[in-house]
């Protein structure tokens, strides 16, 4: 199970230290190797209606609203106590959304155009930046 | 009091002193303020708390009031310099002269988007990005999106926004209720395969930086800018006994109580009243045609 807390801990420091994305990414890898369907756009989709798993209370983390690569990028979205009431990572850095009145969603990347879902959104962010990675501590919302 | 002309009315002189007060400005360190001040200054309607950037009434003056003081650091410069505004109904095309190689410099290369030519190319040395959504330092754009292509705002659609009597109205978001000019030329109200409508589209349609939290990363931000502040110079104009909404704090039994700003509460961070910008003239004249 890969937790919100785990791509926190292990994720972005490992991305901040080595700025490589596979190093990055080797413990999530594994994690997923057990939940194949993750990766296939249209299984993970349907997690975002019901909560497929239920939460996991080990360390109050949760499991994967999506886990998926997109054009070889690694996005995830993670239940969390933010105001966006989620967390959303490309190649664990963190993508931050933003909630519209209407239920859609805007990211930094893509802030002036409205995604249905989280994973419409973080989909739309790759394609945004391409192969750049987003910014650790840059552009950030103001909460 | 000092003038705001057409970009496409500029003679070389002035594209170049324009050009150049802008890159003093970043090589002061003084420009990257407002690229993150923008950025967190942009809050959403589905969430909790204030709105002054975006989604709320106070997108014109707001951004009036930010386009000032960011053209008052470019005349400390240069006493002769202004924002020059870009009609995009008009000046549609990639080939314009507003991205030439004297002014904003041309299109990113496909590869990475990066802007190659012009005074604003990272590797002419003038114009590192500091505060982006990535970490790439150089500015990028995909004018016209051309893997989904879309069209800049035709004069017709901004002529419709323009008809709209009523400023804003409750619940003052970007939601399809709020129905006023303002939500309408912000842009919020239409399907994501269309691009947003007249502002949002337009953020879209230069691509790169401009679509990301940090859009004034590129400088063609202030001249949509200005543009925009012009329009709500003619909705004035067109609508005489209109005025801006709402005109008094909300009640705190108003679901947005708390959450957008009347004429005469002050719009962080500037501290500054909506009603104190409402008259343009005040501060500069657009020179139109």
């Amino acid at each position: 199970m890969v937790t919100r807390r785990r791509v926190l801990r292990t994720g972005l420091t490992a991305a901040a230290a080595v700025s490589g994305t596979a190093a990055a990414l080797s413990p999530m890898l594994a994690a997923s190797d057990r939940n194949p369907a993750a990766a296939t756009p249209g299984a993970v989709e349907a997690a975002l209606g019901p909560p497929g798993e239920p939460p996991q209370d080990d360390e109050g983390s949760s499991a994967p609203l999506f886990d998926e690569v997109y054009r070889n990028r690694r996005i995830q979205g993670f239940a969390s106590d933010a105001e966006a009431g989620l967390d959303v990572f490309v190649d664990g850095r963190p993508l931050q959304l933003m909630r519209r009145v209407d239920g859609s969603w805007i990211s930094v990347a893509n802030h002036f155009q409205p995604f249905l879902t989280p994973l419409a959104t973080a989909r739309g962010a790759v394609d945004a930046i391409g192969r750049a990675d987003l910014s650790l501590t840059n552009a950030g919302h103001h909460h | 009091m000092y003038t705001r002309k057409n970009q496409r009315n500029l003679t070389s002189d002035q594209r170049t002193r324009f050009v150049k007060a802008v890159l003093e400005v970043k090589r002061l360190g003084r420009y990257d303020k407002y690229v993150s001040l923008h950025s967190r200054y942009f809050a959403a309607d589905g969430e909790s708390g204030l709105r002054v950037a975006h989604m709320a009434p106070t997108f014109f003056p707001w951004h009036r009031h930010f386009l000032i003081v960011f053209e008052r650091e470019l005349q400390l410069i240069d006493p002769g310099v202004s924002i020059p505004y870009w009609d995009w109904t008009r000046d549609s095309s990639a080939s314009s002269k507003l991205w030439a190689d004297d002014f904003m410099g041309g299109n990113g290369r496909s590869s990475d988007g990066q802007v190659m030519t012009g005074p604003f190319a990272y590797r002419n040395g003038g114009w590192p990005i500091v505060f982006g959504v990535t970490e790439e330092r150089y500015l990028t754009r995909n004018l016209g999106r051309p893997d989904r292509p879309l069209k800049l705002p035709s004069a017709a659609e901004l002529t419709g926004a323009l008809a709209i009597a009523t400023y804003d109205t409750a619940p003052w978001n970007s939601s399809p209720h709020t129905q006023g000019f303002r939500n309408r030329i912000e842009g919020w109200t239409v399907s994501d395969k269309a691009g947003g409508y007249l502002h949002n589209r337009v953020h879209q349609w230069v691509g790169g930086h401009m679509i990301g939290a940090s859009s004034p990363n590129d400088p063609v931000f202030w001249l949509h800018h200005a543009f925009i502040d012009l329009i709500w110079v003619r909705w004035q104009r067109q609508h005489r006994t209109s005025r801006y909404l709402p005109d008094r704090p909300l009640g705190a039994k108003d679901p947005q109580h708390g959450r957008v700003i009347s004429s005469n509460e002050p719009m962080p961070p500037f501290g500054v009243k909506p009603s104190a910008v409402f008259d343009h003239r005040h501060y500069y004249q657009y020179e139109e045609n």
